[in-house]
């Protein structure tokens, strides 16, 4: 960001960075696992359901047993926007960005950002894969990309 | 609650938008005081103020929790205050708690204000604070999210699933200014929209240019809401709530009821509950207050109500027939897009003026005759959505 800029909004440097996840003890294993470039989804041990984003109980069959599965990693994408403008200032270097609702081979859907893909071959259905992005010494985001057989 | 057994009967309301001087204190008594007197009441017949919370907690609504409000209007025969709020859903939820007041017979007048001053907050503030209203916090925030960016993505899959064209998404724009230029209180209501003009503006979340995002704003509103046995003694005009249907769908846009996005959430059934409640139908409905923050979500909205074919209302829009002398009249007020965003006043503001248009105090917006219409609202990432049937009289009764 432009340094005339930030002195203009008064920002200070802690508004300049990016917002990280806050695990709950339900979802820590998530994270936990994506630091490690693996990307788990909490299945209900009873009814089977894929729950995300994980919550004490089971949203179909109310039960609280589960385990942690690996997910296939592969998603296609719902719905997406490019942002150009007016995005939190942490942001705000990245613009333009993709941020897009993916959903999941196993059917859960996700918010996150599309990467290593030219705006322009968007399309709602595409083949997504994951890949994992270490924003920080704590955390990594999965995100998505065209699958291999997209083009990029 | 049965067919029309409550009806508001005087309304207030301050100019929106970028007022720093002003207080919530000053806009609530302002407005609550304009409300008293268009009802026709002495304060002191008000035996209970429900506040609408401000969105961004402020002293405002450590005031409010703690009495404030009956004080400062003097409203001397009080028994209940309380505040209320479920983001832009907040005038369904604040107007559910005066009726269930209302039902318990402790009091038969109740008073209801909304306050809200955002230029107390720095950009920044707000930007940080609105990224997590329509987004998880621990999902979607860390992301860059944005609230834009989160109704751009509805929008792009609308358009995707209807064929409606972003052109006719700038319509609704046009026509919402088209009806906000009829408002003195509104924020937006000097310079006339075009379609190239919406479109040519500042691009910020793809489909969605600066022009079909709205901005924040200072505003408040107030009414006064009674039974229907008091309304018809003491004013000329009550405004009866006829019926009204709800649902809950999500907390994250990744989790809604209804996955398909040409509506989010079932939005069509809980219109025809609202519509079958009342005894009526979209035919007989003069005015469809919208309030949807997005011009896409009007749409969808639109198609929910039945006033067009779902998908075709973008061209209703386009063709001029939701603007003011049309037959379609939308959101006579022009919401959040006119109005600006005042947090949970938004939706407070469309209930207000839907009661002005059926007490034939709109002023120059005025719907000539207008005896029936439904309104709306919904908060959070399109969280939820709730419609209201109101009319000047009982069908039936």
């Amino acid at each position: 960001m432009d340094p005339a800029m930030i002195e203009m909004l008064g920002l200070s440097d802690t508004d300049l960075v990016k917002p990280e996840p806050e695990p709950t003890q339900w979802s820590a294993p998530f994270w936990k696992a994506a630091r490690q470039h693996r990307l788990l989804l909490r299945r209900c041990s009873s009814c089977g359901t894929h729950q995300h984003p994980p919550y004490p109980s089971c949203v179909e069959c109310s039960e609280e047993s589960f385990e942690w599965v690996d997910a296939v990693g592969t998603a296609t994408l719902y719905a997406y926007t490019v942002n150009q403008f007016a995005v939190p200032f942490a942001f705000w270097d990245d613009m333009p960005y993709v941020t897009a609702i993916v959903e999941l081979a196993e059917g859960v859907r996700m918010i996150s950002n599309i990467v290593e893909c030219d705006d322009g071959v968007l399309h709602t259905g595409m083949d997504l894969e994951v890949v994992f992005d270490d924003v920080s010494d704590r955390f990594t985001l999965p995100k998505w990309r065209p699958a291999r057989q997209e083009a990029r | 609650m049965s067919k029309g057994e409550f009806a508001v009967i005087g309304t207030g309301q301050v100019p929106h938008g970028n007022y720093p001087e002003r207080s919530e204190f000053e806009i609530a008594y302002r407005v609550a005081k304009q409300a008293i007197d268009d009802a026709g009441i002495d304060k002191d017949e008000i035996g209970a103020v429900i506040g609408a919370a401000h969105i961004m907690g402020d002293s405002y609504n450590t005031e409010m929790f703690f009495g404030r409000l009956p004080e400062l209007i003097g409203a001397r025969n009080c028994k209940i205050t309380a505040s209320t709020i479920s983001g832009g859903a907040s005038s369904f939820s604040l107007r559910k708690t005066v009726e269930g007041i209302l039902a318990s017979g402790e009091t038969d007048t109740v008073l209801v204000v909304h306050a809200q001053r955002f230029s107390q907050f720095s950009v920044n503030q707000m930007a940080t604070f609105f990224a997590k209203a329509g987004s998880d916090p621990e999902w979607d925030v860390p992301y860059g999210m944005t609230y834009n960016a989160l109704a751009a993505m509805c929008t792009q899959a609308y358009l995707e699933n209807t064929g409606t064209t972003i052109e006719q998404v700038a319509a609704v724009c046009v026509t919402l200014r088209k009806w906000a230029m009829l408002q003195p209180n509104a924020m937006f209501n000097t310079k006339e929209l075009t379609v190239e003009k919406v479109l040519n503006s500042t691009m910020v979340a793809s489909p969605l240019t600066s022009l079909m995002c709205n901005v924040l704003a200072d505003g408040g509103s107030a009414y006064v809401m009674t039974t229907a046995e008091k309304a018809r003694r003491v004013c000329p005009t009550p405004v009866y709530v006829l019926a009204d249907a709800s649902e809950y769908s999500h907390r994250s846009i990744t989790t809604p009821r209804v996955k398909d996005f040409t509506e989010i959430g079932d939005l069509a059934t809980i219109a025809s509950r609202a519509y079958e409640r009342a005894g009526l139908g979209p035919e007989d409905m003069d005015i469809f207050e919208i309030y949807a923050s997005y011009p896409s979500v009007t749409l969808m909205l639109m198609d929910a109500l039945r006033i067009a074919k779902p998908g075709e209302s973008g061209q209703l829009v386009a063709d001029g027939k939701c603007d003011p002398g049309g037959p379609f009249p939308i959101s006579t007020n022009g919401e959040a897009m006119g109005m600006g965003h005042t947090g949970t006043g938004v939706g407070f503001g469309v209930f207000v003026e839907s009661v002005r248009q059926l007490q034939g105090k709109a002023g120059r917006a005025q719907v000539d005759g207008a005896r029936f219409l439904i309104e709306n609202c919904g908060g959070g990432a399109f969280m939820d959505c709730h419609f209201t049937v109101l009319g000047t009289e009982v069908p039936g009764a």
